[in-house]
């Protein structure tokens, strides 16, 4: 065991250094988040479950909106980034300092100033138009976990859907069945 | 040491360094157990979920080994910025993975490599007979060869009923076009199986958590359980069908057409002597073998006196006009069904 394993580990974290600095890879380990940190992460889970609540079916913490809204901004999104760590610190500033580990009446009260502020606003209206992508749109993109809100509406995931057997030699397209 | 030798020895040392690095890497993958791989922030959620897997206790680099070329092209996305919306397994890390599968699988492997599930991209998209009467489409790729990148005229020329056909890349031909992963997900999250202290069948799991069809749309397996089961009818009457979830992964691809019909387009649904019956009553998971099929439910005769294995139906011969999964009564009783009959297939349909 523990001789080769010991040395095999020593040996893989030498290495680790080396490579993982050549790739840039220096990042914290195991982290789900491409551009947002945990506690920004955190924050905007509790928000968005103010935006789309869990009920009998996942709400967006459920469905992994914010993992969409994370993914978008590493790639298609990328020009928001700002806004949302702006708009984030904006957010737990409003609510004492800690949006997601506020009380629920403060934190009410912290959006209800993020939505109405003139500085905080665009921000919200930003936030809004991508919960409903994320919660709705095709988990592809890295929301609507497990189809949650398909399956909320009654949208099968994958629907039964066949296929004409014709027979274009006996002719025409005439569907055999 | 001379000028010359100076020369040569700075890109002889990046040189090592670089030769080094690929052995150390890999030495590095392979004892980290994942945490390695995670720290490229992309695939954390992949990794986050394989921790939660059924397959949890095997190692990223077990299935995930690829070559030098490929994993220097992830390293420079992940350098450059250029990581794609939602990081996927390339067809060929999926054939890559089949050998792997088959190590521990090998029962399951052989009963799909012999049955007909196991069919190539050759078979599928170059038979010269289906093609003369179907145009080939995008669509086929719903149910065969799903994780090939790109449309059917990428795949095959001339995409006509004219012919003959033929695959752009060769190397395609021998592949399988409905490999382990279009059926099974990897990293679902779900638990190891365990032997329980106590059999309880009420208790006992109806369907692993892997199993899920995969769409190309969404790039990941949809479960099974979430999968619908059709209402399914012949003519206005609704067809009994079973409940048995596990065959809402078979209707994907053996689907009626929209008006639900039962035997149009790809379906199966039994009807007659057998309805309610579900596909895996008598099809094995891997290799959908039949042979078993009767004798787990019949006596070895008929109410007739005549042995059901020997009857005229398509399990006996496949040419049989009397197909098993639509057999009646009437199709052997056509002056009309003998009293005890009648009154066992009213128990039966209703």
């Amino acid at each position: 065991m523990n001789v080769s394993r010991t040395r095999r580990t020593f040996l893989g974290a030498a290495a680790a250094a080396a490579i993982s600095g050549a790739a840039g890879c220096g990042g914290a380990r195991g982290t789900t988040w491409r551009v947002f940190s945990g506690h920004e992460a955190r924050t905007l889970d509790a928000l968005l479950e103010w935006i789309i609540p869990e009920d009998d079916s996942p709400g967006a913490r459920g469905a992994g909106v914010s993992h969409y809204i994370d993914r978008q901004l590493s790639t298609h999104f990328r020009e928001h980034r700002q806004a949302y760590r702006d708009g984030l610190a904006a957010t737990d500033r409003l609510a004492g300092g800690d949006f997601a580990g506020a009380p629920r009446k403060q934190q009410q009260a912290a959006l209800r100033k993020l939505q109405r502020d003139p500085a905080t606003r665009p921000f919200f209206n930003l936030l809004v138009p991508h919960a409903m992508q994320g919660f709705y749109g095709n988990p592809r993109h890295g929301g609507n976990r497990d189809f949650a809100s398909w399956r909320m509406l009654g949208v099968p995931p994958l629907p039964v859907r066949g296929r004409s057997q014709y027979d274009l030699t006996a002719g025409g397209g005439n569907a055999k069945s | 040491m001379s000028g010359r030798w100076k020369l040569w020895m700075a890109p002889a040392a990046v040189l090592a360094v670089g030769l080094a690095s690929v052995p150390a890497a890999d030495l590095y993958y392979q004892s980290s157990w994942g945490t390695g791989c995670a720290r490229c922030h992309e695939i954390g959620i992949d990794y986050d979920r394989w921790r939660h897997a059924t397959h949890r206790n095997i190692n990223c680099v077990e299935c995930h080994a690829g070559s030098l070329q490929k994993d220097l092209r992830r390293v420079e996305a992940h350098m450059a910025g250029t990581v794609p919306d939602q990081v996927h397994l390339g067809p060929q890390d999926i054939f890559d993975m089949l050998p792997r599968c088959r190590k521990c699988h090998e029962q399951e492997f052989a009963e799909w490599a012999s049955g007909a599930h196991s069919t190539t991209y050759a078979r599928i998209f170059t038979d010269s007979d289906r093609n003369r009467k179907q145009l080939l489409m995008d669509d086929c790729f719903r149910c065969h060869g799903m994780h090939f990148e790109g449309g059917i005229k990428d795949l095959v020329e001339p995409v006509n009923t004219v012919g003959p056909w033929r695959l752009k890349d060769p190397s395609y031909a021998n592949l399988p076009a409905i490999p382990c992963m279009a059926c099974h997900s990897i990293h679902r999250e779900g638990a190891p199986l365990v032997k329980p202290r106590e059999r309880v069948s009420a208790q006992e799991e109806i369907v692993r958590p892997s199993v899920g069809l995969f769409d190309r749309r969404t790039r990941m397996n949809v479960s099974a359980a979430i999968l619908p089961l059709p209402a399914i009818y012949e003519g206005a009457r609704p067809v009994r069908i079973s409940s048995d979830q596990r065959q809402a992964l078979c209707y994907q691809c053996h689907a009626p057409l929209a008006t639900m019909q039962a035997g149009s387009g790809d379906d199966r649904t039994p009807l007659g002597i057998h309805e309610g019956l579900s596909c895996l009553a008598c099809h094995e998971q891997h290799g959908e073998a039949t042979r078993q099929s009767c004798a787990d439910c019949h006596p070895r005769l008929s109410n007739c006196g005549i042995d059901v294995e020997k009857m005229d139906t398509t399990f006996r011969n496949p040419k049989s006009a009397h197909n098993i999964h639509t057999a009646k009564c009437l199709d052997c009783h056509p002056k009309g069904v003998p009293k005890k009959a009648a009154a066992h297939e009213s128990s039966i349909l209703h």
